[in-house]
C-alpha cells in the first residue's frame, strides 16, 4: 500500500509538472508580447541634408543612407545589399547604388537594375516632424 | 460527493462508468500489442491539439506559408515546441499505426467476426496517409512543393481519368496556391471530421464484437457459430486495468516524441525543408516521406508507368479486402506456414523497398 | 496456390530490374518530375556545346569541365556573364553585337574581372601589384592567383611560397599571411557556427549578411598588398567578428534551452509511464 501511495504521488508530481509546463508554454504561445526588433530611432535636422545630397547614419547597427531627392523628398534605405550583405555605395551623379562585391546595381528607388541582388533595397520608415526627419 | 449524486440522478453516470470500465472485462491474455490501437488514438489526439495551436499562426497562402512557419519556429514563444511535436508526432503515429496493422494481421484478428474492423482500419490508414500528404505541403518548402508534385503526378498513369484526377487534386496543371488551399481544407476540416467518424465506428465495432485474444491460447474465444455472439470474458481483467496499461504506453510514446525532439531535432526536417518553395528549381534529391518510400521505389522499378500504378492498385485492393480473401478459420499464423512465409516475405520486401527508396 | 504464383511474379519483377535500375530511375524522374508549364526550361549554352566538342582545339576543350568545378558555376555564372556573346544563338555566340569581348590580354584582366568585382579592383589598382602592372606590364593579375576558369572559393592558402616566389622573395607575403591568419581562423569558426545554426532551422539571414560583409571587406583589403594596413585593421575585424559571435551565442543558448526543455518533458513522461505501469502490474496481480 505504501508503494502504491508513493507511486501515486510520483505520478501526480510528474503529471502536475508536465501539465503546468504545458499550460505555461501554451499561454506564452497564445499571448506573445509583441517585440519591436531594434526599435531605435534617429533624428536629423532637415538642413543637414540639402537637396540632392545624402547622409550616412547607423541605425540599430545597420548602415542607412538618407537621401534628399530633388522634387521627391526624403527617403531612407538600408545600405545592406540584398544579395549577400555587402554595403552599397551611392553615386550621387548617376543616382544609383552600386555594390562593390558583385556589382549589383539599384536605382534611386532602391529597385534592382542589374546584377545578382534578388530584392530591392530595404526602405527604412521615415517621417518629417517640423524641421526634423525621424528615421526608424 | 454531492456533485456526483446530482449528476447521477439525471444521467446515471456512475453506473455507466461501472458497466463500461469495471464490469466490462477484457481477457487476461491480451498482450502489449493490444495497446497499439489506443496509442494510435492518443497520437491522433496529440496531432489534433498541436495542429490547432499551429492553426493560430499559420497562414495558408503561398506568399506567407513558409514565413509563417518560420515565425512559429523562431519568433513565437514555444512555437518550436508545438511545431516539433506535430512533425515528430505525425511520423511516430504512422509508425505506431503500421505496428498495429502488422500485429493485427499477425494475430489473425481480422477474421470472422471482425472483417469490418479491418476494412474500417484500412480506410483509416488511407486517411492517415492523406493527412500526411496534405500536411506535408503546408509549410511550402522546397521539399513540400516537389514531393507533392511527384505524388500529384502519380494518377496520370491511368488512361483517360488519370489527368482529371491529378488536376482535381492539384486544382490545375501544376502545384500552386490553389493546391495549397485545398490541401489545407482537407487537412484541417474534411479529414478530421471523417477520421473522427471512422474512429467512432472502429471503436464501436470492437466493443460490439468483443475483443479478440491472441490465437495461440488453447481456449479459442469461440468457434464462430452462425448468428451474432458477443465475446465475453467473465474471468478477465476489468477494462480500467487494461486502460492503465494503455495509458502507461501512451506516456512512453510521448516520452519518445520528446526524445526525438531533444536529441534528433532534424531527423524529420531535412535541409530542403529550410528553403522556401521555388517552382522553377528542382532540388537534387527529392524523395517522399519514409512511409511512402516503398510504393515510390516500387514505381521506380517497374518499367511502365501504367503497370506500376495498376500494380499498386491491385495490391491496395488485396490489402483492403484481405479478410474476404483469406477466409480460413485458422487464426494462428504459426500453424499456417504458407501465410507466414507470405507475411515475412512481404514485410521483408517492404523494408528493403523503403531502405532502397531512400537512396 | 494461385497466391503463391502471384507472389512469385512480383518477386521476379524486382529481381530482374537491378541492371536497368539507373535507366528506369532517369525515365521515372523524367516522367514524374516533368516540370509543367510553370518552371524555367533548362538553360542552353552553345558556348559549352562547341567548346566541349571534338572540333575544338585541345587546350580550349578542357575549359568547360574546369569551369564546372568552379565557384562561378555553382553560382550560375556562365561563359557569357564574363566574356559576353549570346549563349543561345550559335551564329551570334561570339559577335561584338552581343557584347563578346573574347579573351582579355594580361593587362586587361583586372578590369575584366573588375566589371563585377568592383571593390577588389579598386584595392588592387592601389596595390604594388596593380601599380607594377600599369608601369611595366609584368605583374600578377587575378588569374595569376585565382586561375581563369577553375576558380575556387578563395582561401588563405592561395598565398603560398611556390606562387609568390615566382617574382620576389616570400618574406612580405609570409608576413601578410600571418597577419591574415588570425582573423581567418575566427572567420572559419564563425562560418561553422552559422552553418550549424542554419541547419537547426534558426533564421539568421541578417547575421549571415553581416558575416559575409565582414568577410568580404577583410578579403578585399588584402588585395592592397599593404601589410601594415591589414595589421592595423585586424583589431577592428576581430572586434566585429566577436560582436557577431556574441549574437550567435544567444541563438545557441536558445537551442540548448529547447533541448533541455524537451529532455525535461521526456523524463517526466517516461517516469509517469513507469509509475503507471507498476500500478497496473500490482493491480493485475490481485
Amino acid at each position: 500500500m505504501k508503494r502504491r501511495g508513493f507511486l501515486l504521488s510520483l505520478i501526480s508530481l510528474f503529471g502536475l509538472s508536465a501539465l503546468s509546463s504545458f499550460v505555461y508554454s501554451a499561454f506564452r504561445y497564445l499571448l506573445p508580447t509583441s517585440e519591436v526588433s531594434g526599435g531605435g530611432i534617429q533624428r536629423i535636422k532637415k538642413d543637414e541634408i540639402p537637396s540632392g545630397r545624402s547622409k550616412d547614419i547607423v541605425l540599430n547597427n545597420i548602415p542607412v543612407i538618407v537621401i534628399n531627392i530633388p522634387q521627391k523628398g526624403y527617403v531612407a534605405y538600408s545600405k545592406v545589399c540584398t544579395h549577400l550583405g555587402c554595403i552599397v555605395q551611392f553615386d550621387p551623379e548617376k543616382r544609383v547604388f552600386i555594390c562593390p562585391c558583385h556589382a549589383g546595381t539599384f536605382d534611386i528607388n532602391g529597385n534592382v537594375i542589374s546584377g545578382p541582388p534578388p530584392r530591392p533595397l530595404t526602405k527604412i520608415p521615415l517621417r518629417i516632424e517640423g524641421e526634423e526627419i525621424i528615421i526608424g | 460527493m454531492k456533485l456526483m449524486d446530482y449528476i447521477d440522478e439525471r444521467l446515471g453516470l456512475t453506473s455507466l462508468i461501472r458497466s463500461q470500465f469495471i464490469d466490462y472485462k477484457v481477457p487476461k491474455e491480451i498482450n502489449i500489442f493490444y495497446t497499439l490501437g489506443f496509442i494510435a488514438l492518443a497520437g491522433f489526439m496529440i496531432q489534433a491539439i498541436t495542429g490547432l495551436f499551429l492553426l493560430f499562426y499559420y497562414v495558408p497562402h503561398p506568399d506567407h506559408a513558409f514565413s509563417s512557419v518560420q515565425r512559429i519556429m523562431n519568433d513565437i514563444p514555444y512555437g518550436w515546441l508545438f511545431r516539433q511535436v506535430h512533425v515528430v508526432g505525425s511520423n511516430l503515429m504512422v509508425a505506431v499505426v503500421f505496428l498495429h496493422l502488422f500485429s493485427v494481421f499477425f494475430m489473425g484478428s481480422y477474421k470472422k467476426p471482425r472483417e469490418f474492423h479491418w476494412l474500417v482500419g484500412a480506410i483509416m490508414l488511407f486517411f492517415i496517409l492523406t493527412f500526411c500528404l496534405s500536411g506535408y505541403l503546408l509549410p511550402w518548402s522546397q521539399l513540400s512543393y516537389w514531393a507533392t508534385t511527384v505524388v500529384a503526378n502519380l494518377p496520370t498513369g491511368f488512361p483517360y481519368i488519370g489527368d482529371i484526377i491529378a488536376d482535381t487534386l492539384r486544382g490545375g496543371k501544376s502545384v500552386t496556391g490553389l493546391t495549397l488551399n485545398r490541401f489545407f481544407g482537407l487537412h484541417v476540416a474534411l479529414l478530421p471530421c471523417l477520421m473522427s467518424v471512422l474512429i467512432a465506428i472502429h471503436i464501436f465495432l470492437i466493443r460490439r464484437t468483443g475483443i479478440s485474444i491472441p490465437p495461440w491460447y488453447e481456449r479459442l474465444e469461440h468457434t464462430p457459430p452462425s448468428g451474432y455472439r458477443h465475446a465475453t470474458y467473465p474471468e478477465g481483467q476489468p477494462f480500467y486495468l487494461f486502460m492503465l496499461k494503455e495509458l502507461s504506453m501512451v506516456m512512453f510514446y510521448i516520452a519518445m516524441i520528446f526524445f526525438v525532439i531533444a536529441f534528433l531535432p532534424t531527423l524529420f526536417l531535412p535541409e530542403d525543408t529550410l528553403v522556401e518553395a521555388n517552382p522553377s528549381r528542382t532540388p537534387e534529391h527529392i524523395r517522399p516521406e519514409w512511409y511512402f518510400l516503398a510504393p515510390y521505389q516500387m514505381l521506380k522499378l517497374i518499367p511502365s508507368k501504367f503497370l506500376g500504378i495498376a500494380l499498386q492498385l491491385i495490391l491496395l485492393l488485396v490489402f483492403f479486402f484481405w479478410p474476404f480473401i483469406d477466409r480460413s478459420p485458422e487464426r494462428n499464423i504459426l500453424k499456417r506456414p504458407k501465410l507466414l512465409t507470405v507475411f515475412i516475405v512481404t514485410t521483408f520486401l517492404w523494408i528493403i523497398l523503403t531502405i532502397t527508396g531512400g537512396r | 496456390m494461385s497466391k503463391k504464383i502471384i507472389l512469385l511474379m512480383i518477386f521476379m519483377l524486382f529481381a530482374n530490374s537491378a541492371p536497368a535500375k539507373e535507366e528506369w530511375k532517369r525515365a521515372f524522374e523524367e516522367e514524374y518530375l516533368k516540370i509543367l508549364p510553370v518552371g524555367e526550361p533548362e538553360k542552353v549554352s552553345v558556348c559549352i556545346d562547341c567548346h566541349k566538342s571534338e572540333i575544338m582545339r585541345p587546350e580550349l576543350r578542357k575549359i568547360p569541365s574546369e569551369w564546372r568545378q568552379s565557384w562561378h558555376a555553382e553560382n550560375n555564372i556562365s561563359c557569357h556573364d564574363c566574356h559576353g556573346g549570346d549563349p543561345e544563338d550559335e551564329k551570334m555566340a561570339m559577335t561584338p553585337e552581343r557584347g563578346f569581348v573574347g579573351k582579355p590580354s594580361h593587362a586587361q584582366i583586372p578590369e575584366f574581372c573588375g566589371r563585377c568585382h568592383k571593390g577588389i579592383l579598386e584595392h588592387y589598382l592601389k596595390s604594388g601589384h596593380g601599380i607594377a602592372l600599369r608601369k611595366t606590364g609584368h605583374a600578377p593579375t587575378c588569374v595569376t592567383c585565382h586561375g581563369s576558369h577553375g576558380i575556387k572559393k578563395a582561401s588563405i592558402d592561395i598565398i603560398n611560397e611556390d606562387l609568390c616566389t615566382r617574382c620576389h622573395s616570400y618574406e612580405r607575403a609570409k608576413t601578410m599571411k600571418l597577419a591574415l591568419s588570425v582573423v581567418e581562423t575566427k572567420i572559419k569558426d564563425t562560418e561553422d557556427a552559422l552553418k550549424e545554426l542554419r541547419r537547426e532551422g534558426i533564421v539568421i539571414e541578417r547575421d549571415e549578411k553581416e558575416f559575409f560583409r565582414i568577410h568580404a571587406e577583410f578579403r578585399a583589403l588584402f588585395h592592397t598588398t599593404d601589410v601594415n594596413l591589414v595589421k592595423d585593421r585586424t583589431d577592428e575585424f576581430t572586434r566585429r567578428l566577436k560582436d557577431l559571435d556574441s549574437r550567435l551565442s544567444a541563438y545557441f543558448k536558445e537551442l540548448n534551452f529547447r533541448r533541455n526543455y524537451s529532455v525535461f518533458f521526456m523524463l517526466l513522461f517516461a517516469g509517469m509511464g513507469g509509475a503507471i505501469y507498476f500500478i497496473y502490474k500490482e493491480n493485475k496481480g490481485k
